[in-house]
């Protein structure tokens, strides 16, 4: 006498084979319409008790790890999915913290959505270009509103490489956070433009005049590091994925993450420190702000005199370090920290300038002392090296620890 | 007095299948005051949202949008939170071992809830590496079952997600004193898992009864739409286990809708005392008009209706229109003046579409030259001689009162899905007064009762066997008929589902009555006598509130927060 049962699990193989425990039959039985009394037909109470014979009888491989090859791609195919559902089932008006691309079904793509991304952050190096381009070769009232367009433009493209790609946040900042680091960001951008300048203004003697002389390669520099940013922020979230997949723990993953990270900041400053080295001849030519009234102009970077492009370039490469490491800690869930780590800098180069003014009181004079030390010995540059250096350093310890968490590379 | 209606699918903003019982119970029950709790219902604009009934007085909802990052939690909130996460966590991962779990569910998920309560949201706590860190050691300890065992790191950030929108009610601001789940009587959920889950904290918090009412079951939902690897399911999959065990545990009374519900809430741990089986209601009025008609039909006399086979829903694959009309071939076969009439309301989505031109193929295959299809434009007395003619007729569904008229139109209602949940269109032809043959699925052996004949799915010959002995005797059509009219109109009516709850909000009161202490005592702080009456619990405004007579002055001081409802 053919088995009734049996036959019923040739039916629904997938469904037992795919199920998870008894009940779960249970509901797929009921789904395809057995009922208690279709139940009688196979000798059980009811359905519940027919599924557990289903449940035991089945050869599951659901319980047995299969091949690591199945698994990841189970795993890695079931990523997307499991985002999808969690996306269908509740978040159905996600704001600004939209899908970050893991569940574009076009292709398997890791964390940083499609490829609109590659393009837009090469748009800041190119408006920088450009604008410094246009500054040194017009005059005038031109030159400042070539200028000011230029800045508007550079903001403007800088807006939008941040909002997609790698280097978008997550988004869920609160708006105090995103303040202190706007406020931090612009100001230690305007002191790596202005700040050499003003702070060997002020240790000459002379009162602020006119127009500060600019430092165009820096900042030219800094703009064309954007792309090199979002490129090393997305091989380090892309291996940083992979990882997990493969990874047999969260020690595991931990130990494979940190070199991961300390090897992708350390491939930033390369890319930066070669791209000041291009553009720091081209346009290490100074650009008098205004005619000085001692006749002697004072060039951008002190530094340019003694040290050449290298030292030049060191205030620039430790500012970009920092803001690199600043946003990748933004970028995996860490706005505080990444805030408390840029306004730490500006705070740090504030002091430094405001301690060189204060000098200026009478009887104060012992405040100027070690800012104007370090000047003389290692020119202007220094002090903005120092501030950011600091800072991008225990911002990385910071990452160290921090980005090494299996929870900072959720897929979401 | 105050209820608090907990509903998931977001009435009364949203649309869900929640929304028309609750708006019905709502505008049914209009002595209480109702607050209404809905998760997942999108926060309207001011003046924009429907028109609620006034006995509504407050409207809270939870977005279903991911919320913003609460703040981190100090050293002494995280270890907190570690102890009661790791209890839950071994609980979900240790159930139904056969040594028995370690970890206790329900201690792990109220200590979350103090906490979320007192130091803010979970979110960030749930999303942090302690969770996945919980996690992991909870699946690798000796406890836990073979499929926690294997899980990867990927398949804990998964189910780290996963819990996080689960436990999400835990972090809303709804439990407060005065102008949260506190303030209300009695909490009434309108399903049971995680719509209930502040109905639960309440009665933790503020001691509030709960009552679940269930027409669907949440955890067979959820079996049915589960994605994502082996682990993370069976994690997820006890994990709703353990909560709907625990929210039939904590609930006072639980009503399924049908006894197909009342079995999974028995097998998922609801106490047998606890369960009292409320049918849906349905709108009767509609269909009184036909359903008291007395016509030829009904008297059981041989007009062109009343040889006549009528089937009327939505085509979709589940209603199973091949069988029905390969029976209806083999009635025509025994019968050549029947007719069948397919009056189908409009599908949704592109499947029933397809079904659609797949029955109309078949119907032209089996009955060549008799089948004819009938948009919506094509009307008028052309169209009913041309339906009189034809053997096989696809209709569709008029707006409106066309419903009863669509009943009315056969002798015999037939249905032959293959899966069903609660029979409403069989229901609306019992409340017709039709006899009816049915197949044997879902809740229709019990929606019936011997009113009308049930055959099993999928069985063309038992099909046609039914129908043609409904179609050869007239008597017994009427008799049906009679009896399954009266047998809907005492059990499937929208005043029988009203009164049972009124009642059952009664029971609940009477026997575990919330008594606040800030309402007993008196501005200066001195006792307040009389400040719950025996009649604070009578249904209606018994005081307060604007309702003073006419000869008096309204009352100041004393009884100003006495007045309830």
């Amino acid at each position: 006498m053919a088995d009734p049962v049996k036959a019923l699990l040739d039916r629904h193989r997938v469904l037992c084979q795919r199920a998870v425990d008894p009940l779960e039959i249970a509901a797929g039985l009921e789904a395809h319409g057995l009922t208690d009394r279709t139940a009688a037909r196979f000798r059980h109470r009811d359905v519940f008790s027919l599924a557990e014979e289903l449940y035991a009888r089945v050869p599951r491989d659901g319980d047995v790890l299969v091949a690591p090859s199945a698994a990841d791609a189970t795993a890695t195919g079931a990523a997307p999915g499991a985002s999808g559902v969690a996306e269908g089932s509740g978040v159905t008006g996600a704001g600004t913290s939209g899908p970050s691309g893991a569940s574009r079904p076009s292709r398997p793509s890791g964390p940083s959505g499609g490829l609109g991304w590659a393009l837009t952050v090469l748009l800041p190096g190119v408006v920088g270009g450009a604008a410094l381009v246009g500054v040194a070769s017009t005059g005038g009232a031109v030159r400042t509103a070539v200028g000011a367009a230029g800045g508007v433009g550079f903001a403007v493209a800088l807006a939008g490489s941040l909002r997609r790609g790698p280097l978008r946040g997550t988004g869920r900042m609160r708006p105090g956070t995103r303040a202190w680091m706007g406020l931090a960001f612009c100001f230690l951008v305007a002191y790596a433009a202005y700040g050499d300048g003003v702070l060997g203004a002020l240790l000459d003697g002379r009162p602020a005049e006119g127009p500060w002389p600019l430092a165009p390669a820096q900042l030219l520099g800094l703009a064309c590091s954007v792309a090199p940013a979002a490129w090393c922020a997305h091989l380090f979230a892309v291996r940083a994925r992979r990882s997990l997949a493969h990874s047999r723990g969260l020690a595991d993953f931990a130990a494979g993450t940190r070199p991961l990270l300390v090897a992708t900041v350390a491939l930033y400053m390369g890319a930066l420190t070669a791209l000041l080295t291009l553009v720091g001849p081209a346009f290490g030519a100074p650009v008098p702000a205004a005619p000085a009234p001692h006749g002697a102009t004072r060039p951008f970077a002190p530094l340019e005199e003694g040290a050449g492009t290298m030292g030049q370039a060191l205030p620039a490469v430790a500012l970009g370090t920092l803001l690199f490491v600043a946003r990748l800690l933004t970028v995996h869930g860490y706005p505080r920290s990444a805030a408390t780590g840029l306004l730490a800098a500006g705070a740090a180069e504030a002091l430094a300038l405001g301690s060189v003014l204060a000098g200026r009181l009478p009887g104060w004079e012992p405040l100027a002392r070690p800012v104007g030390t370090v000047v003389g010995t290692w020119g202007a540059g220094a002090v903005p090296a120092l501030a950011c250096g600091a800072a991008a350093l225990a911002l990385l310890a910071r990452a160290t620890a921090v980005l090494a968490r299996a929870s900072a590379h959720a897929p979401t | 007095m105050r209820i608090g209606l907990l509903t998931d699918g977001g009435y009364p903003y949203a649309s869900g299948e929640s929304r028309v019982w609750c708006d019905r119970l709502v505008r049914g029950l209009a002595q209480h005051e109702f607050h209404l709790y809905a998760l997942g219902a999108p926060t309207p604009r001011a003046g924009r949202g429907p028109a609620l009934p006034p006995q509504v007085a407050r409207v809270r909802t939870a977005p279903a949008r991911e919320p913003r990052d609460s703040r981190p939690y100090g050293r002494r909130d995280r270890r907190r939170f570690t102890t009661h996460f790791r209890q839950l966590a071994d609980a979900v991962c240790g159930e139904r071992n056969e040594g028995g779990g370690g970890g206790d569910f329900a201690a792990g998920l109220y200590g979350l809830a103090d906490l979320a309560r007192e130091r803010g949201g979970l979110r960030s706590a749930l999303r942090s590496e302690d969770a996945v860190r919980a996690l992991e050691s909870a699946c690798r300890a000796p406890g836990a079952r073979r499929g926690p065992h294997v899980a990867t790191l990927s398949d804990h950030l998964a189910l780290a997600e996963r819990l996080e929108h689960a436990l999400r009610p835990l972090s809303l601001p709804w439990y407060g004193e005065e102008d949260g789940l506190g303030a209300v009587d009695l909490c009434h959920a309108a399903a049971g898992g995680r719509t209930a889950l502040p109905g639960l904290l309440a009665k933790r918090f503020f001691g509030v009864s709960l009552l679940v009412t269930e027409y669907g079951v949440p955890l067979r939902a959820h079996y049915l739409a589960a994605e994502g690897t082996p682990a993370v399911r069976a994690l997820l999959a006890a994990f709703h286990r353990l909560l709907a065990a625990e929210v039939y545990r904590q609930a006072a009374v639980i009503t399924p809708g049908t006894t197909h519900i009342r079995r999974w809430q028995e097998k998922c741990g609801a106490d047998r005392a606890k369960l009292r089986t409320v049918h849906p209601g349905m709108d009767a009025d509609r269909f009184a008009a036909v359903g008291e008609r007395v016509d030829a039909v009904t008297t059981g006399g041989d007009t062109a209706d009343a040889r006549t086979l009528v089937w009327v829903g939505r085509v979709e694959p589940t209603k199973d229109l091949v069988t029905l009309l390969h029976a209806f071939a083999e009635v025509r076969r025994a019968r050549p003046e029947a007719r069948l009439r397919l009056i189908a309301a409009p599908g949704r989505g592109p499947a029933s579409a397809a079904y659609l031109a797949h029955c109309g193929a078949l119907a032209a295959r089996l009955f060549p030259d008799e089948a004819r299809f009938f948009s919506q434009d094509s009307g008028g007395a052309d169209g009913a001689a041309a339906v009189g003619r034809a053997a096989v007729t696809f209709e569709p569904l008029g707006d409106g009162g066309g419903l009863a008229e669509a009943y009315a139109a056969g002798c015999v209602t037939v249905l032959s899905s293959v899966v069903e949940g609660f029979p409403v269109g069989l229901v609306e032809a019992m409340l017709c007064g039709r006899a009816t043959v049915s197949t044997d699925v879902g809740a229709v052996v019990e929606v019936i009762g011997g009113t009308g004949l049930v055959v099993a799915p999928r069985d063309p010959r038992a099909l046609a066997d039914a129908c043609l002995a409904l179609l050869g005797d007239p008597e017994r059509r009427a008799r049906l008929g009679a009896a399954a009219r009266a047998r809907a109109l005492e059990l499937f009516t929208v005043d029988q589902n009203l009164a049972a709850f009124r009642s059952l909000y009664l029971e609940l009161l009477s026997r575990a009555p919330v008594r606040r202490d800030a309402e007993t005592v008196d501005a200066e702080g001195g006792p307040l006598p009389f400040a719950h009456p025996a009649e604070a619990f009578l249904p209606g405004l018994w005081t307060g509130r604007g309702s003073t007579p006419a000869w008096a002055e309204p009352a100041v001081g004393a009884y100003a927060g006495g007045g309830r409802g």
